[in-house]
């Protein structure tokens, strides 16, 4: 059972070769003379969890290359289809509506996140009284779990829920947002904004700590206003900070699974239906295996993408 | 004097904003405890009643007895605890390596790491069930916790945390011949607890809050984790809100307690991920 996708292994020369292949791109350690004994003890620390990232990642990602080639339904031995599963995705008109609400779930998120958690950020940052409470309020969702959010919040998207109560008294008629193709999409993002903006206010707020309150008074003493001060002392020196947090609000904004599943199973008629869904009803709900796999390499190429275009844009800014 | 009242204008409206945004990120939580005590029915009244003539101990006991959920508490708490400490051991013991040694590939080793960041289980859904499946894991406790066992944050923050240590500690242990093992447990875990504080509370909070793997790989009742469990009694009685609020506010004890009480360790964990370097 499963012979072809679980008996493969990756053999240690060829490790060994792409290892040192790789090594004259990176700078490599070992210079130093020391002790070989300290070499050893040192790579035998690292050893365990490279172990443990070889099995649960490296060699799961290889698999999925290797199986978006074949068909496989759990059952019967897996099948070589070559580029089938590509172009049965290609052909897929839910994998193209599932692709596009994907990209719309991450930026419709992390956009508004990154702007109103460095807001958020920038208040807390300031002298106040109460700032302790106060921050402790505004940190204290982070903790919350995923679920817990996502069942309160169906409840608030309830006809009679929250939301609408509080939308009546401005004059707004019930929605029903969760089961009406214009709104669930913008309302499972604005929980995403929600949940997110706590998250990434408590790295910027760090980040705005690190600022060494010299340039600011250096600042002050040059006659710069607040805004003046904004832009040309806070932007440039929380540039890292900013840069990352675009990267992982993105990163985890693509991620979302929990609340499509639990709040509207991917409809009404697959308008939240993001890609990690998506994979999940392709391989588990349909067992097809191989096209799931075939769109998780789809998506991975996505993320990596978008990742090296970031992290080109932080080399740009300065930042190395 | 025109000046002045500009600023206490624009002071009260920031003050305003603050508060009003407290105001937005918490009242969904009072609306869940608030309806976890209140009937049903209650629950839809308008308008709002924060806290109702009758307060309705009993739907927690009611929707406690809707599911196996003392099985989904205590298989949370095992996931949540055996992955926090997997991640404690191999992220502290590879930080160690990959802070303080010079060998080979070092850099190699840390960006390979790194890069499993790119790698998350939403990606690698298929093939890791596939691996779990070929190790027999699929509906065990092993299968649940061991693909989340080393996460590549946590070893990047024990690598960041143990670099401040300084070198002359180890060295010194080093001549007095204490072994390898030895320097790691006295010089450099009682060095970093505050990182390891922080790990240990990112970890239980991200596992105590996993869906998707056990979602996948624990298709059996008794295996089922709390979010598996809230989730499918969701699904069948939808309707009882009240009930599904209660629930909920159990599922929101452990976290929150953690936050309140290991406040300054919580956020530091999130901030040192994410900065330095």
């Amino acid at each position: 059972m499963g012979r072809e996708i679980g008996a493969g292994r990756a053999s240690p020369s060829m490790i060994r070769r792409s290892a040192s292949l790789l090594r004259r791109w990176v700078a490599g350690g070992g210079k130093r003379s020391l002790h070989s004994h300290l070499r050893w003890a040192g790579f035998f620390f690292v050893l365990p969890a490279l172990i443990h990232l070889v099995i649960f990642k490296f060699y799961p990602m290889l698999q999925a290359l290797r199986l978006s080639f074949f068909r496989y339904d759990l059952m019967s031995p897996p099948v070589f289809t070559g580029l089938e599963n590509y172009k049965l995705l290609w052909e897929n008109p839910l994998f193209h509506q599932s692709f596009w609400v994907s990209v719309k779930y991450m930026f419709g998120v992390s956009i508004p996140e990154w702007f109103f958690a460095l807001g958020l950020a920038l208040l807390l940052n300031r002298r106040m009284p109460g700032r302790a409470v106060i921050r402790l309020a505004y940190f204290f969702p982070i903790a919350m779990s995923q679920i817990v959010v996502a069942m309160v919040w169906k409840f608030m998207y309830h006809p009679f829920g929250l939301v609408n109560t509080i939308l009546e008294t401005f004059g707004v008629g019930r929605i029903n947002w969760l089961s009406m193709e214009e709104s669930a999409l913008p309302a499972l993002i604005a929980i995403g904004i929600w949940r997110g903006i706590p998250l990434f206010g408590v790295i910027y707020l760090a980040g705005l700590q690190a600022i060494p309150k010299e340039y600011h008074e250096a600042a002050i003493i040059d006659g710069a206003g607040v805004f003046q001060r904004f832009f040309y002392v806070t932007v440039p020196l929380l540039l890292p900070t900013i840069m990352f947090v675009m990267v992982l609000s993105l990163l985890s904004a693509v991620k979302v699974f929990l609340n499509p599943l639990v709040m509207t199973e991917g409809g009404p008629n697959g308008t939240t239906r993001v890609l990690p869904y998506f994979i999940y009803e392709t391989g588990f709900a349909f067992f097809r295996m191989g096209e799931a796999a075939a769109a998780s390499m789809v998506l991975f190429v996505f993320l990596f993408g978008l990742t090296l275009i970031q992290l080109r844009l932080l080399r740009r800014g300065g930042v190395e | 004097m025109r000046r002045k009242t500009m600023l206490r204008l624009g002071g009260a409206l920031i003050s305003l904003l603050t508060v009003g945004g407290v105001v937005v990120m918490l009242l969904p939580y009072f609306w869940m405890v608030s309806s976890s005590i209140k009937t049903g029915i209650e629950v839809f009244d308008l308008p709002i009643k924060w806290i109702p003539d009758e307060i309705q101990w009993v739907n927690y006991p009611n929707a406690l007895s809707k599911g196996a959920f003392g099985v989904y508490f205590y298989n949370s708490f095992v996931v949540a605890f055996a992955v926090m400490a997997g991640n404690l051991v191999f992220c502290t013991l590879a930080g160690y390596g990959l802070a303080k040694f010079r060998f080979r590939h070092r850099e190699l080793c840390f960006r390979l790491i790194l890069s499993t960041l790119m790698l998350p289980l939403e990606i690698v859904l298929v093939p890791t069930f596939l691996v779990v499946r070929e190790l027999g894991l699929v509906n065990t406790y092993g299968g649940l916790i061991a693909p989340l066992a080393v996460d590549a944050f946590g070893v990047f923050l024990m690598r960041q945390s143990i670099r401040d240590i300084p070198d002359s500690l180890i060295e010194a242990a080093r001549m007095d011949g204490c072994s390898e093992f030895g320097i790691f447990w006295r010089i450099i875990l009682p060095n970093c607890k505050p990182a390891l504080g922080a790990l240990a509370l990112l970890a239980f909070r991200d596992n105590w809050d996993q869906f998707l793997w056990p979602f996948i790989v624990a298709t059996t009742d008794d295996l089922k984790t709390f979010p598996l469990g809230l989730a499918q009694m969701e699904g069948i009685d939808s309707a009882a809100y009240h009930e599904i609020m209660a629930l909920a506010v159990l599922g929101m004890i452990p976290a929150a307690f953690i936050f309140l009480f290991f406040q300054r360790a919580f956020v530091r964990g999130i901030t040192l991920t994410g900065l330095k370097e």
